[in-house]
């Protein structure tokens, strides 16, 4: 009987981790990165492009790091003339698609730093998500301006006139 | 007594005729003083191809009473004789400010002019969140970005009087909160460029390209001079 038993639970936690294999390599993180912010700021920004390669969407309900003592999601916003940020519940990555957080845009809001950050180190950052699985990511902090700046990334209809003949020759 | 009356008569036509010349006269150079006018407002006499939008009359900016980074007098006077390039925002700001900021480094990298030379400009990165914004903190935040950087702020009234000139908006949002961190201020997102005396010239609008704000500047510079 309890021969049995060991047997289920083997089976079960076998299970479980072929499942979790599963929906954790669904999610591919690449480009992850924080640019380094003045000593005294108590809040960063995380940026990085989210790819979902299964056939279902899939959420990110939260995330947390060692380095700050909380982190949420963000998206910057034009409205009423102003830039504002709107915190998000969720972030969703449709399925078969991808989410980019980039300057001006979605970001994780990394508050109250809790040790000094400086470029070269990396923010580790745990990703949770609506299935109850987590992720690990590394952010590389850099004093670099990221690609995503460049007029590439920008000349979508935000600007499409206003930059086009410069995206052009970049 | 007949000629008389013919050479008053011929007076008063030829007189009538200089009016009308006059008339005519006036007319036709009030028209052209006017079409002057109007040109010197048009886009026809403005520096062209711009990302940046220029005002075409520049505006004084006037009556306000703030701080700089180091504690002095930050005024209309402190925007005088130099070009100057304002910036509204906070420092608990993760987003938007340290990338305008970073923007405005690139900028300075590129300017053909050193620290103390004609057309040289400075940076005044204008904070309106004053409550968590202390001089001290303002001046670590902003030198980051470049030891040039000027950091200012003050009152919420005096902080008005500057950004309802310029058309800059701010606000708060769960400003009630206990956690001093759980507030967050929204901001107009404007890079402002101030003539050297005094008087708003431009104002470019995100997002920020260093190269744009740089070649932008040096052609409004060039065009109406560094007096």
């Amino acid at each position: 009987m309890s021969l049995i038993n060991l047997f289920t639970r083997v089976i079960f936690i076998l299970a479980l981790s072929v499942s979790t294999a599963n929906a954790a390599s669904s999610i591919t993180i690449e480009n992850a990165w924080s640019p380094e912010a003045p000593p005294v700021a108590k809040v960063l920004a995380g940026y990085m492009k989210i790819n979902n390669t299964s056939n279902k969407d899939i959420k990110i309900t939260g995330a947390k790091s060692s380095l700050f003592k909380s982190v949420e999601i963000h998206i910057t916003e034009m409205k009423n003339g102003m830039m504002r940020m709107i915190k998000q519940d969720n972030l969703k990555i449709k399925a078969n698609g991808h989410t980019v957080l980039k300057p001006g845009g979605l970001h994780m809001m990394l508050i109250g730093k809790l040790k000094p950050v400086k470029a070269g180190m990396v923010i580790p950052l745990t990703l949770s998500f609506d299935n109850g699985e987590t992720k690990s990511v590394e952010l590389k902090v850099t004093t670099d301006a990221q690609p995503q700046m460049k007029c590439g990334s920008k000349c979508g209809s935000k600007c499409g006139s206003k930059c086009g003949s410069k995206c052009g020759s970049k | 007594m007949q000629s008389d009356a013919q050479s008053q008569k011929k007076g008063s036509l030829s007189q009538l005729i200089l009016i009308i010349s006059l008339g005519i006269l006036a007319l036709v150079g009030g028209f052209w003083i006017s079409q002057q006018f109007f040109n010197d407002s048009n886009d026809h006499n403005m520096p062209q191809n711009l990302e940046a939008t220029v005002l075409p009359d520049a505006r004084s900016l006037v009556g306000f009473n703030l701080s700089d980074h180091d504690g002095e007098p930050f005024t209309p006077q402190q925007l005088k004789g130099h070009w100057s390039f304002l910036f509204f925002g906070f420092t608990n700001c993760p987003d938007v400010c340290p990338t305008a900021l970073k923007v405005m480094q690139g900028v300075w990298k590129t300017l053909p002019t050193k620290q103390g030379e004609t057309g040289h400009p400075k940076l005044f990165f204008v904070s309106v969140d004053p409550d968590r914004d202390k001089p001290a903190t303002l001046k670590q935040y902003v030198q980051y970005f470049h030891p040039e950087f000027n950091a200012v702020t003050g009152h919420l009234d005096e902080l008005d009087k500057l950004t309802k000139q310029i058309g800059i908006l701010y606000g708060y949002d769960d400003k009630d909160s206990d956690n001093d961190l759980d507030y967050t201020v929204n901001h107009s997102a404007q890079i402002i460029l101030v003539d050297p005396r005094g008087r708003m010239r431009a104002v470019i609008s995100p997002p920020h390209e260093p190269e744009i704000i740089s070649s932008n500047f040096q052609t409004i510079r060039t065009f109406y001079g560094d007096e």
